[in-house]
């Protein structure tokens, strides 16, 4: 398994006391595959992902990549891991091409200026190589924290929003990308309201809801499970049936 | 309007002090505003309660003559009143505006589109402004030196029609200046006037003041005199009146004369209030442009420009360097490399004059002198203004944690830049230092002392500037909530407080990382003070920063599971 998640619970602490915004999630994503993590807001999405990147510490549980434990060996298990967050964070200072070279200076990659230039290539990124974040669009800079993410040889990418802020040329060609990669061989979670988006690129799709897990399973074990047979074969469907908001929906 | 207006101002104000008093739930804002509130009571109000008391000191000191007394109140009016006179002139020439067309965000969306007039979204924002100049009139009323609690009232009130009608006049000029730009006639006739009266105002005024100063003033009382007959007598009196008016209330006596004054001083501010308003019609151009270079502001607080040749970073490497050259890049962007080849040119060159200088001192000693400080400003404050650390980065947590680099070496390589850039500067100040060390501050000591105290200051700069910059990283991975993220500058007293405790807990940890070096350091000197006289210093010093050195390694590799640990959520987060 590229990707394991074994009982993992995150809390935060607020002025109003304890917030548990994951509980007792597993999961595992094999090498190749593309699950699709999706659920209200609030559900713990992107808690999830900011843990499986290393940017948030568990409270209890353990998250593995390539059978690394982010919290034990966080070296070994970063080195094999790409997220893509939903807002761009970039160095204001450094441009497109410096962000490039740093992430290959920090994760070893050898052949840099290939993969480099395959990849400004392959995100429509040509001729704004020296170009600083602040003379880059929204969608632009989306694309260079993706570079960002690919440009090292990552087994496992975790994608949060991907397709915010790009234009629908730039939505295609980001759809391809993700398919690509999972065809090299990675294993791709992929976080995204767009719903038709996770029913067209993921094999397999989780269900969160209020940090728990409510759903697990590809769309034919989704539409086949006798809860939700009401519900049809449309993720929109039973998205909203699993999170008890089906009748929200008929109501308006 | 007004009554929608007055509710969002009420309503702000109040969610405003609900988040900050709810924020003190939390004990990093109590703490804060404990020790904020206590610094603000020692400060101010207990010096008014010792000016109250009566200051014997005070008491007991000279006095000034009276006819000076005299003299000074007589003639402030019309000597405030040309300041005033001499802004407003500025205040075209220069690119200032008063901040009353920098509508928020959220006015722009949900005021503009709203059936609201032009006018009505001036008012708004003059009734907005009126919280921030009720405060700074409050301000002034209290830091006045005066020992009745009526004259500080007197002194806030006459502030704020001040304050106020600076604000709208300011506000006019930039509404007048989008009108320059018309290409209709009428409205370029009805732009220009202001700007035509203010220039023959300030040639009546200038003409006045020559004749007045055609002779040299024999004495401070002349000086008085003669200032008082530009602003009281002939042409020039008129055209300062609302100058003068708008400052009589500051100095007039109570009852009936301050009273009259504040009446004359609230006419001028309903005229000038009423200008603005008539002169609303260029107010969107006003407002677009200053709302765009408000926007710029904030989202781009510093300005980087990138240049032909980067700096280069090789392929592989140790990461700590990695993260030098990530902050060298940024501060080569901000400050560029012509600009530190020209200042370094310009040092050279008073360095070179000031050598040539030396034998007769002058400015040498000069040079010398302004060496030395920055010198010292290197070694001692420098560490704590140059943010390009952790404390920086603590905005990009969220990157810097998804990279596979240990804890300690990210800490290491966030230190690497700072220090050695600013132990550089250290370096090169206290050659310039020692070269002009004939004529400068080391004049009357002997060579081997100079030379022996130079080297020494160069090795301990290193040791100094990489233990402050470690205490600083170490406090913002231990304390990140104490640490205002980037360019951010928390107001209020939870955040004066914070400031004042961080600072007194890194000086107290300097000064006790620096025991053990000093000691040591402080034996070795002794040791060989016999044998080598003043060189001994130099082994002293270099055995102090070996042991800092040693203790900022350590702090590194302690620091490493509090970097492993930082939660996001623990970030300080703007208001």
């Amino acid at each position: 398994m590229a990707l394991t998640v074994e009982h993992f619970s995150r809390t935060y602490a607020t002025a109003s006391g304890a917030f548990t915004a994951v509980d007792d999630l597993s999961f595992t994503v094999d090498n190749g595959e593309i699950v699709g993590l999706i659920g209200p807001n609030g559900a713990g999405k992107t808690t999830t992902l900011r843990s499986l990147a290393g940017i948030l510490r568990p409270s209890s549980g353990r998250l593995r990549i390539d059978g690394h434990d982010l919290v034990d060996d966080p070296l070994e298990a970063k080195k094999r891991l790409a997220f893509m967050p939903d807002e761009p964070h970039l160095f204001e200072y450094l441009t497109v091409a410096e962000h490039l070279q740093l992430m290959a200076r920090l994760y070893a990659v050898d052949d840099f200026a290939r993969r480099s230039a395959a990849l400004v290539d392959e995100l429509e990124l040509t001729g704004k190589e020296q170009s600083l974040p602040g003379e880059l669009s929204r969608g632009m800079r989306q694309k260079v924290v993706i570079a960002c993410g690919l440009v090292r040889n990552a087994t496992t990418l975790l994608f949060d929003e991907p397709l915010t802020g790009l234009d629908p040329i730039g939505i295609r060609r980001m759809r391809n990308t993700i398919v690509a990669r999972a065809r090299e061989g990675a294993a791709i979670l992929l976080s995204s309201h767009l719903l038709h988006l996770v029913e067209e690129v993921c094999s397999r799709v989780i269900i969160m809801d209020r940090g728990r897990k409510v759903a697990d399973g590809t769309f034919v074990e989704l539409a086949a499970r006798a809860d939700l047979a009401a519900a049809g074969s449309s993720l929109e469907q039973i998205f909203l049936q699993v999170t008890g908001h089906d009748r929200e929906a008929a109501r308006s | 309007m007004f009554s929608a207006s007055l509710y969002v101002i009420l309503c702000s104000a109040r969610n405003r002090l609900r988040v900050r008093l709810r924020r003190l739930r939390e004990p990093r804002y109590l703490i804060g505003a404990v020790v904020g509130a206590a610094y603000v009571y020692f400060s101010f109000f207990a010096r008014l309660r010792m000016a109250r008391g009566g200051n014997p000191r005070r008491r007991g000191s000279a006095a000034a003559p009276l006819y000076l007394v005299s003299a000074v109140r007589t003639a402030a009016p019309g000597v405030v009143g040309l300041a005033l006179l001499a802004m407003t002139a500025l205040g075209w020439l220069l690119p200032f505006d008063s901040g009353l067309l920098e509508f928020s965000d959220a006015e722009i969306q949900f005021l503009f589109p709203a059936p609201v007039s032009r006018r009505g979204l001036l008012i708004h924002r003059l009734l907005r402004s009126q919280l921030g100049l009720l405060f700074s009139s409050v301000i002034a009323g209290v830091v006045v030196p005066s020992a009745s609690g009526v004259s500080r009232v007197r002194v806030g009130v006459a502030m704020w029609l001040l304050l106020t009608t600076g604000k709208v006049y300011f506000t006019g000029i930039s509404l007048a200046r989008a009108r320059l730009a018309s290409r209709d006639a009428k409205v370029l006739r009805v732009a220009w006037l202001p700007l035509v009266t203010l220039t023959a105002a300030l040639a009546i005024v200038g003409v006045a003041i020559a004749r007045a100063f055609s002779t040299p003033p024999t004495g401070f009382q002349d000086l008085l005199i003669r200032v008082g007959t530009v602003t009281t007598s002939g042409l020039s009196s008129i055209v300062l009146w609302p100058f003068i008016a708008l400052a009589r209330p500051l100095f007039a006596e109570w009852a009936a004369p301050y009273l009259m004054a504040v009446g004359l001083s609230a006419l001028v501010t309903l005229a000038t209030v009423a200008w603005v308003l008539q002169s609303d019609a260029a107010f969107e151009d006003a407002a677009a442009t200053i709302a765009q270079r408000a926007q710029q502001r904030k989202h781009d607080t510093v300005r980087y420009r990138v240049r032909a040749s980067a700096l280069p970073l090789a392929a592989h490497g140790r990461p700590e360097f990695a993260f030098a050259w990530k902050a060298a890049t940024e501060t080569l962007r901000i400050f560029g490399r012509q600009a530190i080849i020209r200042l370094a040119a310009i040092v050279f060159a008073l360095t070179m004059t000031g050598v040539v200088m030396g034998q007769r001192g002058g400015l040498s000693a000069v040079v010398g002198s302004l060496a030395l400080a920055t010198c010292m400003f290197a070694v001692i404050l420098a560490p704590q203004a140059l943010r390009v650390d952790m404390r920086e980065d603590l905005r990009h947590l969220e990157a810097l944690k998804t990279w596979p680099v240990r804890a300690a070496a990210v800490v290491r390589g966030e230190l690497l830049w700072p220090g050695v850039l600013l132990t550089a500067i250290a370096w090169i100040a206290a050659v310039v230092a020692e070269l002009l060390a004939a004529g400068g501050p080391f004049g009357r000591m002997s060579l081997s002392w100079r030379v022996s105290a130079g080297a020494a200051f160069g090795i301990l700069a290193p040791g100094l500037v990489f233990a402050q910059l470690a205490i600083h990283n170490a406090a913002a991975l231990l304390f990140p909530a104490w640490v205002p993220l980037g360019h951010q500058r928390p107001r209020g007293l939870d955040a004066l407080g914070q400031r004042l405790i961080m600072l007194f807990g890194v000086w107290l940890v300097l000064i006790v990382s620096a025991v053990p070096g000093a000691i040591v350091g402080a034996i070795v000197w002794f040791a060989f003070w016999r044998a080598f006289g003043p060189a001994a210093v130099i082994p002293g010093a270099l055995v102090f920063t070996a042991v800092m050195a040693v203790e900022v390694l350590l702090a590194t590799e302690a620091l490493g599971p509090a970097y492993e640990r930082i939660d996001l959520t623990g970030v300080e987060r703007p208001e």
